[in-house]
């Protein structure tokens, strides 16, 4: 181990504060880095850690706060200036090609030209060198798409070290790895540390973590919770530091009496839709009952999201395994079937696909119930419009003009639209991707109590949310997700805040 | 808060509102290319009501075309394969009825079906197999020329039959034609005008009053969103391409009857108009904006400027750098703000 | 993020029958069409080969010149004929050429796309010792046997000289061009200006009508519109004359006024002048009999000469059933 006390400081980040439109995602944070470590930035999702990366990588320009590298205070004005200084970012979405060779690759962007001409012979010796390096045998000269996603991740880091770079960033890097290439990374990455290389790294694993850390930094809803050395700082405590917050009654989660089994999944499994080798949901079982909130922690990367819109039918019928619909079997093959059946989801971007920004109020709500509206085919704008209207009214939709485009409408009022368009289908199940992101403080309690109306009347709810207070207050079950699989189960009453998050990085629990 | 905010909003909204509307904007440059006609009226010819009646007749045909180019564009897609599929028809009909004495009936639904069939060809290709629009239908424009061209074996096909001796024979001109060639209503319109106008109607009615208009606004403005909320996308898709070669096809039988033969080579360049008239109208090229009105005042201002430049005998050359800078202008105009 | 596969089963069994109810209907339309009339002869072995190499088929007046070819050949039972088509392809017609010197051809004939690119190749063929004609556009230089070609600017002088007697010297006159881009639209058109030019013809409209008949339609439209006396319009091409003709009938106008017409195709300009849609159709010969019979001529040892001017035709009412009559030069 290379004595720490003398090492140089390699990065110093002091007084970060960052907001986006009057949100504050950061606040006072600080960061620093010696050389020859690896440091881990640990958080929950929303604590800012991204955000933070890419301040220190260039991505963000607006901020507040100081960066001193290698003593020298600077301030990157973009991404090529952050690369010309050494610091080198390998984000989960690899930005490769797939199409070009691997010696082209690592040198995209920084190519080695002699005058106007490039000098490819320079470039594939240099590679193979880099290659070798790191222990991996590959011909450089052969297209990276040939090659799996593991070597592309390898040859990711390879482009990091290409460039003389003092700092190396690495965002979950192991999540699309198989155990025996995650050895090989971790040889990499000491490799990388014996070279006095900077390594801040971001997981969400625990084993992980404390296999690989020197020093571990702590996030917490925008704030600096502590850093500490990985020998000083336990388990226990470092989830503690991740989610010690004050827990508020401020949620109206009224007293639930479930009913009959109204959803069961069994060993549910989906390949991963972006077609990473590991399936993004792994045999998962569970089950939930009418007038019952069922809440699906986990961390990203944890499948929670998938698994919804796998049952949904979101990805097709390419999922393993079964289902029941109130005792009848159900299989997911597209959305209008879940539709027909009674299964709704809300997804986590209302903007990307739950709503069509050009159309009005009425338009969308009624749009996954059209068929209510139009017997024959024909359309009927006056019951499209009652409806509507009773939308309004019970979701306390602020707008002025129901004729209104939805892309005029606050967050909060456009996620309500949204769930009026699900409710006007009827729905036995309402699966819940984040309903409250991105929505004011006074719309997201109104949706609470529209969580318990429903469930009053039957209605079954999975919610996933990253909020752990909404989390832990409107659930009366909890079951939490990490990479694909289950590793907890919770009655409301026995779960904390911690032993979620314990399960959420992976400690199998129960 | 937000209550102001969206009061605020309408009382912006209803004073504004009609003069900002794509409808009130696409009205801006018909007006202007009307004025330019009374102002150069070329003898007074503009003031009479052929010279009008003409220009419907002339304008009919693209017409029929842009109805479909519009459903196809709101949905948010391209049909290029237009004008080739009005080309086999009118080789088809012709065929059909000159050379081999079909009745009119039949003759006119199997072009229909052919023009729908090749329609809803290139729709499934771009539901099914995701190729772009683009692409899909540059394949059908280019296969259904060839197919035109085959058909009619290279030539045009019209009342002069070709014997087998060579000699030709002159068989009389189908009633068919002749009918849709007419004038009705006192000599005062031609049947060809009233095909655009049920063809309007018809355009209308799937856009506004059926489900099916819905879903295809739904698909043009937010796909995935729309796939996510139970909308058949593949379907819709496929049915937009296949009544946008249905309408093909009945302009393929229009032009046919005017020309009184099935020229393989017609419509060259006639999609690149219809799309033309369904922008300047003031339907998105992105989708999911639009409606079949807009596309009657485009229609009616590419006419109209047409019109004008030939009455007036203006040379080819000026002609053609003055349609294109009305053409930037009426698109301007239409951008506007939000 | 979402990679969704439409793999219903349905869907794709639709797909399946909408695309072999396509393919059955094409077959079936196919079955009911007129054979091209440029089929390639199967006959008997014949002695000797004739290459011919077209730059498209795409217009009409082409499809007839292949077609006048065949019919003369089929006259001979001792040449054969070989077509190829360059589909308007400068440097696939130079393939083509180059297919008929490796195959040792006795004589070609060829309509070139352009004069430069296939001078090199007709050349090459030429100094190989197969016989080239050229037919109706020429190539540079004389390194060829014989050009045959129609002369666009006498038949448009022609048509003029007609039209100045028809209407006894004065009268206003429509004049709808062919695309004044190419030498056809711009002979056509300076010949008829040089016939008329002693008279006291009125030019009172002209438009540009690309040799299309819609077009055609569309600028007689205006014209009528505008003009209360129309007596004569000269178009340069029989379908800009039909589509004239059409207007006119639509305004009821079509009894006064004198339609005339350049190409004469049988099928075409012929039939229109037959039914009194037109009252002249000027030939623009194709040349094609006149390529095989001279043809022929080299192959039996004659002499030819270099330029053949083919004479053009008139018919009209009186004449269309006797085979026209020959314009004086």
């Amino acid at each position: 181990m290379i004595d720490r006390a003398n090492t140089s400081q390699l990065l110093k980040m002091t007084g970060i504060s960052k907001s986006f439109s009057g949100v504050k995602v950061l606040s006072d944070v600080q960061f620093d880095l010696k050389a020859g470590e690896v440091h881990v930035l640990a958080g929950e999702n929303g604590a800012g850690k991204s955000t933070l990366i890419k301040i220190l990588a260039g991505v963000h320009t607006d901020y507040q706060g100081q960066i001193f590298l290698n003593s020298q205070p600077v301030r990157f004005a973009s991404i090529h200036e952050a690369a010309a200084a050494g610091i080198s970012v390998i984000h989960q979405e690899l930005s490769l090609v797939p199409s070009m060779t691997i010696a082209e690759n690592i040198f995209l962007g920084r190519e080695k030209c002699r005058g106007p001409w490039l000098n490819k012979k320079e470039m594939t010796a240099e590679a193979r060198k880099l290659l070798t390096e790191i222990g991996l045998d590959v011909d450089v000269t052969r297209n990276l798409g040939s090659y799996p996603l593991s070597i592309q991740q390898m040859v990711e880091i390879c482009k990091a070290l290409a460039f003389a770079c003092r700092i190396i960033v690495m965002d979950e890097p192991t999540s699309a790895l198989t155990d025996v290439e995650v050895e090989k990374l971790f040889t990499i990455v000491d490799k990388l540390r014996k070279s006095g290389r900077g390594i801040i790294y971001i997981s969400h694993k625990m084993e992980e973590i404390y296999r690989i850390a020197d020093r571990i930094t702590v996030l917490r809803d925008g704030t600096f919770v502590g850093t500490a050395t990985a020998e000083e700082l336990d388990r226990g405590k470092m989830v503690k530091w991740m989610v010690g917050r004050e827990l508020n009654q401020q949620f109206p989660r009224h007293k639930s009496l479930p009913g009959q089994v109204r959803l069961k999944v069994n060993s549910f499994t989906l390949p991963d839709p972006a077609g990473k080798p590991m399936p993004a949901v792994n045999d998962v079982s569970f089950s939930v009952r009418c007038g019952e909130i069922l809440g699906i922690a986990g961390l990203q990367g944890s499948g929670n999201s998938e698994l919804l819109n796998g049952i949904f039918g979101t990805y097709g019928s390419n999922t393993r395994g079964s289902c029941e619909l109130d005792s009848r079997p159900y299989k997911p093959t597209t959305p209008a079937n879940a539709i027909s059946r009674g299964i709704s989801l809300l997804t986590n971007d209302r903007k990307a696909n739950g709503l069509v920004l050009g159309m009005n109020i009425v338009h969308n709500v009624t749009l996954a119930a059209l068929k209510k509206f139009s017997p024959l085919g024909w359309l009927q704008p006056n019951s499209e419009s009652k409806a509507a209207a009773e939308q309004k009214e019970a979701l306390n939709l602020k707008a002025a003009n129901l004729k209104m485009q939805v892309d005029s409408l606050s967050g909060g009022n456009q996620q309500k639209v949204v769930m009026a368009k699900w409710i006007e289908t009827e729905p036995k199940v309402f699966l819940l991707d984040e309903p409250t992101r991105g929505v004011d403080v006074g719309a997201k309690h109104e949706i609470y109590e529209l969580m318990n109306k429903w469930t009053s009347n039957g209605l079954a709810i999975i919610l996933i949310t990253s909020e752990m207070p909404e989390l832990l207050a409107m659930s009366d079950r909890i079951i939490v997700m990490h990479r694909g699989s289950i590793t907890a189960e919770f009655d409301s009453e026995q779960a904390t805040q911690e032993k979620i998050l314990h399960a959420a990085m992976g400690v199998q629990t129960n | 808060m937000i209550k102001e905010e969206s009061s605020a909003k309408l009382t912006k909204l209803s004073s504004e509102r009609w003069f900002t509307s794509p409808t009130a904007r696409a009205f801006g440059a018909l007006i202007i290319v009307f004025a330019l006609g009374l102002l150069f009226n070329a003898d007074g010819a503009f003031y009479k009501w052929g010279t009008h009646r003409d220009m419907l007749r002339a304008v009919s045909v693209y017409g029929i075309l842009s109805c479909g180019m519009t459903l196809v564009i709101i949905s948010g897609g391209i049909d290029l394969s237009v004008a080739s599929i009005l080309a086999l028809t009118a080789v088809s009909f012709s065929l059909f009825t000159i050379h081999k004495g079909i009745s009119t009936p039949i003759t006119i639904l199997a072009c229909l079906v052919i023009g729908a069939l090749c329609g809803m060809f290139s729709g499934a290709v771009i539901a099914r197999f995701r190729i772009q629009p683009f692409i899909a239908t540059l394949a059908m424009m280019v296969f259904a020329r060839g197919m035109a061209k085959w058909v009619s074996g290279g030539q045009k096909i019209s009342t002069a039959v070709q014997q087998s001796d060579g000699t030709y024979k002159y068989v009389n001109v189908p009633q068919i034609f002749n009918f849709i060639n007419s004038k009705v209503l006192g000599d005062n319109i031609t049947v060809v005008t009233l095909i655009f106008v049920v063809c309007l109607i018809i355009s209308w009615i799937l856009l506004v009053k059926l489900r099916y208009g819905r879903y295809l606004y739904a698909i043009g403005g937010n796909e995935e969103a729309a796939r996510l909320s139970g909308v058949p996308v593949g379907w819709t898709k496929i049915l937009a391409y296949g009544m946008s070669g249905l309408f093909c096809a009945v302009a393929g039988m229009c032009q046919a009857a005017q020309e009184l033969q099935g020229d393989p080579e017609a419509g060259m360049s006639y999609e690149l108009s219809a799309i033309a008239m369904v922008v300047i109208g003031g339907t998105s090229l992105q989708g999911g904006r639009g409606g079949i009105w807009l596309t009657l005042i485009g229609v009616l201002t590419i006419g109209y400027l047409e019109k004008i430049l030939s009455i007036n005998a203006i040379g080819e050359d000026k002609r053609l750098m003055l349609t294109a800078a009305i053409i930037i202008a009426a698109v301007l105009l239409q951008k506007g703000k939000k | 993020m979402t990679t969704c596969i439409l793999k219903g089963r349905k869907m794709k069994r639709t797909i399946s029958l909408l695309i072999i109810t396509l393919l059955v209907g094409f077959i079936a339309i196919a079955g009911c069409s007129k054979k091209p009339a440029n089929k390639e002869d199967k006959g008997t072995k014949a002695k000797l080969t004739i290459g011919m190499s077209q730059c498209n088929l795409g217009e009409p007046w082409r499809v007839q010149m292949n077609a006048d070819v065949k019919m003369a050949a089929d006259k001979h039972p001792e040449i054969k004929v070989v077509y190829k088509d360059a589909q308007n392809d400068t440097l696939k017609q130079r393939s083509q050429m180059e297919e008929f010197i490796s195959a040792g051809v006795n004589l070609i004939i060829i309509s070139p796309k352009e004069a430069a690119p296939l001078t090199p190749v007709v050349a090459q063929a030429f100094q190989k010792g197969i016989p080239v004609i050229v037919l109706d556009r020429r190539v540079l230089g004389d390194q060829y046997t014989c050009f045959i070609g129609a002369d666009n600017k006498k038949i448009g002088k022609a048509a003029g000289k007609w039209i100045v007697e028809k209407l006894g010297g004065k009268g206003k006159v429509v004049e709808l061009m062919g695309l004044m881009t190419s030498t056809p639209g711009q002979d056509r058109h300076s010949g008829f200006r040089d016939g008329i030019k002693d008279s006291a013809l009125e030019l009172i409209f002209e438009a540009d009508m690309k040799w299309l008949e819609p077009d055609s339609r569309k600028e007689m439209e205006s014209a009528l519109a505008r003009f209360d006396k129309i007596d004569l319009v000269y178009a340069h091409n029989d379908p800009g004359a039909h589509g004239a003709y059409l207007a006119a009938q639509a305004a009821g106008r079509e009894k006064n006024i004198v339609f005339v017409g350049i190409d004469a195709l049988p099928q075409e300009g012929q039939a229109y002048v037959k039914q009194g849609i037109m009252q002249a159709s000027f030939e623009y010969p194709t040349g094609g009999k006149e390529a095989i019979e001279l043809g022929l001529d080299i192959l039996n040892g004659k002499k030819v000469e270099k330029e053949v001017t083919l004479s053009s035709r008139v018919f009209t009412k009186d004449n269309i059933d006797s085979g026209g009559q020959w314009l004086k030069d």
